[in-house]
């Protein structure tokens, strides 16, 4: 039997292709506006490379670290809500090692008072935790994935809170500074730590067959069971990997404003990955999944902000813009846009074939 | 009544990679019953929606009553006289009995529903079908038939010229099915044109006037009822001599044979109390025995989807204990559940992956197999099985019901089982399918492989098994060996409840 062809016509009907083609859009009317939004700088002093798209990648990346579990959970036809909570418990168990006696250490210097691994270990082990607890509920209690997660969406910031008595801790330790503002090739950390949380989440997922489990449970769990799959397992790993990629977005949130914020830290960021993995193809009602489409997607919504900020359009009208960009984009990827496309596409293949 | 209600002329259908249909002709007369024939694929369902505007032609055209139509969509079709009544019934269940029948054409008064008048009007419907039931309740509170028996009620109601009945009879019993027919019978003497689908070859001749066959998307022809026999049909549907099925041999079983499968005394936590089943090497032993009768329920068991509470199984002599079907699968045991749409096909993936997937869950996620083995893999068993599909990345789903068996057939087979337990593996599919799978069945039995089968047409077990248990009220009647028994004797153990 031949390969897999991939010709122009289910190309044109691929979810990815449009979210594609619609980031090239949006960066094409900034170019238009104004053509120094590609430009690029290397500022010796920092040993980083500026710019606007740079900015983007940057910016995006702790939505796109988290999205790469959403995605995981969504194939399972579930959706995670209590990520944003828990970049928000990273931060504040974070600054509670970096700074534990407020009485003691009463500004922020370049110190912390419990070992550096504890400052980043604790965090990311607490949050797989709780997101093992998402996936045991989900798993073994047989609850709705989106009212699993609601639990610790709204209990999750409350346990932030109480963890730093409700105070905003800051800090200046600088090797904790180098997660969210340090560099590495001339490149931001956050864009680094995004490509290696991306490889590895494709490489856990493809090149082992953990992400065909997943797609197969996400479409039928009741045959998957008969197949063999182990259903449970599965589920309790997704959340458990979305859960520790929440810790990590959370480390590079709180690193980036050298502080704690219980009540604002990864507030809505349920939503925008969710969008993130939805503009990427992933179906919400479960099954095949694309980890290269929910980066596309998590870019899209960042390019989106910043192209806002750089235009100085007024802050009020940045969400109402947001939203209308991003149901332009929906509507090109529905299926009667795609399949009038694909049509065409097929008429002119064939055409130019005859 | 010779007039022409309905005419279809040169109906083309062009789906991606296939012509589903090609040229057919159809009519329908007024006051008749017209059947619609041909094994799964071969452009029933796809001509029928045609006709209620799902599925738009490519070329054809329709004539009603002589006028030249074109439904656009389904609410259309139905404006112009065209109701169709599906086996998945497309109703309310939490609305009212009348409530469906009138749902939004409500009679009105003073700007108000009238609901004596929709229930009245309900009832009376009712009635004429002979059942006299309370129409205010909720869909739901009644059986299939009566709900299909609203579906059709409200075809009546709208005045429908042709009624589709796209089978109607699969989940009813018998005197559903009588009561279903006797209601055809004055729908037609009203001058209604009724398209009758069905795979039951009985009820065809019970019912209808005329028939047309389909094959592959071709029309094979118009027939008068008397015009065929039974078996000149199924060879016209089938398109092949039916000399395939008659031809299978039982597997041969050496009588010195080893136990494969023993299973002392087990029962579940609920509903089987005790049952001892043993299968040799390479025999295949039937479970007859009426739906309910604790067929699937025992099946599940040796297959680890129920917990096992009391009593041993053992494979090849060795005690295993069964907490999950993964397992089972490690003993080599495999299972094609009963509901293959629910608990075997996972139609968003592709063959390729339905296929791998029991081998892989083995392996466990850990040890993936390439794209490369999966391929091959599905490749062979495509070929092996004569899987109808242009290549093994086609979603499972969009395969039909007797390829999709074979999917889960090839799946299990991939997994080379000692034990393979088959739960209904013909139901709703062609006889074409059906006998292919019978002979898979056999030649995996004289491959040394065990073989459960489990179904309810007890012509096929007496032709395939080796032994017989027969089952009823949810234990073991009694065994009997296939080579001496008939339908008689099996319906007789049954329904007396002893040898």
């Amino acid at each position: 039997m031949s390969e897999r062809r991939y010709d122009f016509s289910s190309l044109m009907q691929s979810k990815v292709t449009w979210a594609v083609i619609a980031e090239l859009l949006i960066l094409l009317v900034c170019f238009v506006i104004r053509p120094d939004f590609f430009s690029i700088s290397y500022q010796p002093s920092t040993g980083m490379l500026y710019g606007s798209l740079i900015d983007i990648v940057n910016r995006s990346a702790e939505i796109t670290i988290i999205s790469m579990g959403m995605t995981l959970v969504i194939a399972l036809g579930g959706t995670d809500l209590s990520v944003g909570a828990l970049v928000a418990v990273a931060g504040a168990i974070a600054l509670k090692f970096l700074r534990w006696d407020v009485l003691t250490y009463t500004t922020p210097g370049d110190y912390t008072v419990y070992p550096y691994i504890l400052v980043l270990g604790v965090p990311l082990v607490v949050c797989a935790l709780m997101g093992l607890f998402n996936g045991f509920l989900v798993a073994k209690g047989g609850i709705q994935p989106i009212i699993a997660t609601l639990i610790l969406m709204v209990c999750g910031r409350g346990v932030a809170q109480i963890l730093t008595d409700g105070k905003q801790f800051t800090t200046g330790y600088s090797p904790f500074r180098i997660i969210g503002q340090g560099s590495f090739l001339y490149l931001p950390m956050p864009i680094i730590i995004t490509i290696v949380v991306v490889l590895a989440v494709a490489i856990f997922t493809r090149k082992t067959a953990f992400g065909a489990f997943v797609e197969s449970v996400g479409v039928n769990p009741s045959a998957s069971k008969l197949s063999g799959i182990k259903a449970a397992n599965v589920i309790l790993i997704v959340f458990m990997i979305t859960g520790l990629l929440s810790g990590i977005a959370g480390l590079i949130y709180s690193s980036r404003i050298m502080s704690n914020d219980s009540n604002n830290a990864g507030l809505n960021f349920e939503m925008d990955a969710i969008l993130a993995v939805v503009i990427g193809g992933t179906n919400m009602s479960g099954g095949k999944f694309s980890l290269a489409g929910t980066v596309v997607g998590s870019l899209i919504i960042r390019t989106i902000v910043t192209f806002v900020y750089y235009f100085g359009i007024v802050a009020e009208a940045t969400m109402a813009f947001k939203a209308l960009i991003i149901a332009v984009v929906i509507v090109l990827q529905s299926e009667p846009v795609r399949k009038y496309f694909a049509k065409r596409a097929a008429l002119r293949q064939g055409g130019a074939r005859a | 009544m010779d007039k022409n209600i309905l005419e279809m002329k040169g109906i083309t259908i062009q789906f991606p990679g296939v012509k589903a249909l090609d040229g057919v002709d159809f009519s329908l007369r007024a006051g008749e019953i017209h059947s619609l024939l041909g094994e799964n694929g071969a452009g029933k369902s796809t001509l029928i929606k045609c006709l209620t505007g799902v599925n738009k032609m490519d070329a054809g055209k329709i004539l009603l009553d002589g006028k030249e139509i074109a439904p656009t969509d389904p609410g259309n079709a139905i404006e112009l006289g065209i109701s169709a009544v599906f086996q998945e019934i497309n109703l309310c269940p939490n609305l009212s009995v009348a409530e469906n029948i009138f749902v939004g054409r409500q009679p009105m008064k003073h700007g108000q529903i009238n609901w004596n008048e929709i229930n009245k009007r309900a009832s009376e419907l009712m009635s004429r079908f002979h059942l006299d039931i309370d129409v205010t309740r909720p869909l739901s509170y009644y059986s299939t038939a009566i709900q299909q028996m609203t579906s059709i009620a409200r075809a009546v109601d709208i005045q429908a010229k042709i009624l589709i009945l796209d089978e109607p009879t699969s989940s009813l019993d018998e005197n559903e099915v009588q009561l279903l027919f006797s209601v055809m019978h004055e729908l037609k003497a009203a001058g209604m044109g009724i398209i009758f689908i069905t795979h039951f070859l009985d009820q065809i001749y019970a019912v209808s006037d005329r028939m047309t066959i389909l094959r592959n998307g071709h029309l094979v022809g118009t027939y008068n009822i008397d015009e065929l026999t039974k078996f000149e049909l199924v060879t016209k549907m089938v398109g092949k001599d039916m000399d395939v099925i008659f031809s299978l041999k039982r597997a041969e079983v050496a009588p010195d044979a080893d136990y494969m499968l023993k299973a002392e005394h087990i029962g579940d936590a609920s509903k089987i109390n005790d049952i001892s089943i043993n299968v040799k090497k390479g025999e295949l032993v039937g479970f007859a025995g009426l739906l309910g009768s604790g067929r699937t329920e025992t099946a599940e068991m040796l297959f680890g989807a129920t917990r096992t509470v009391k009593g041993d199984i053992y494979i090849d002599g060795e005690k295993i204990i069964l907490r999950q079907p993964f397992d089972a699968i490690k003993a080599d045991i495999a299972f094609c559940p009963e509901d293959r749409k629910r608990d075997g096909i996972i139609g968003d993936l592709s063959i390729r992956e339905n296929i791998m997937l029991a081998v892989q869950s083995r392996k466990g996620f850990m040890k993936p197999m390439t794209r490369q083995e999966q391929t091959e893999l599905a490749n062979k068993y495509i070929k092996m099985l004569g899987i109808a599909t242009p290549d093994c990345e086609k979603k499972a789903g969009e395969l039909s019901g007797g390829n999709q068996q074979k999917v889960i057939l090839a799946r299990w087979m991939a997994a080379s089982p000692k034990v393979l337990i088959l739960d209904e593996p013909t139901r709703g599919i062609d006889i074409g399918a059906k006998a292919e799978i019978q002979r898979l069945m056999l030649e995996m039995c004289g491959e040394g492989v065990s073989v459960i089968f489990i179904s309810s047409e007890f012509d096929e077990i007496i032709r395939c098994s080796n032994r017989i248990v027969i089952m009823r009220d949810r234990a073991k009647v009694t065994e009997v060996k296939g080579e001496i028994c008939t339908q008689q004797d099996i319906l007789k153990i049954i329904a007396e409840g002893a040898a």
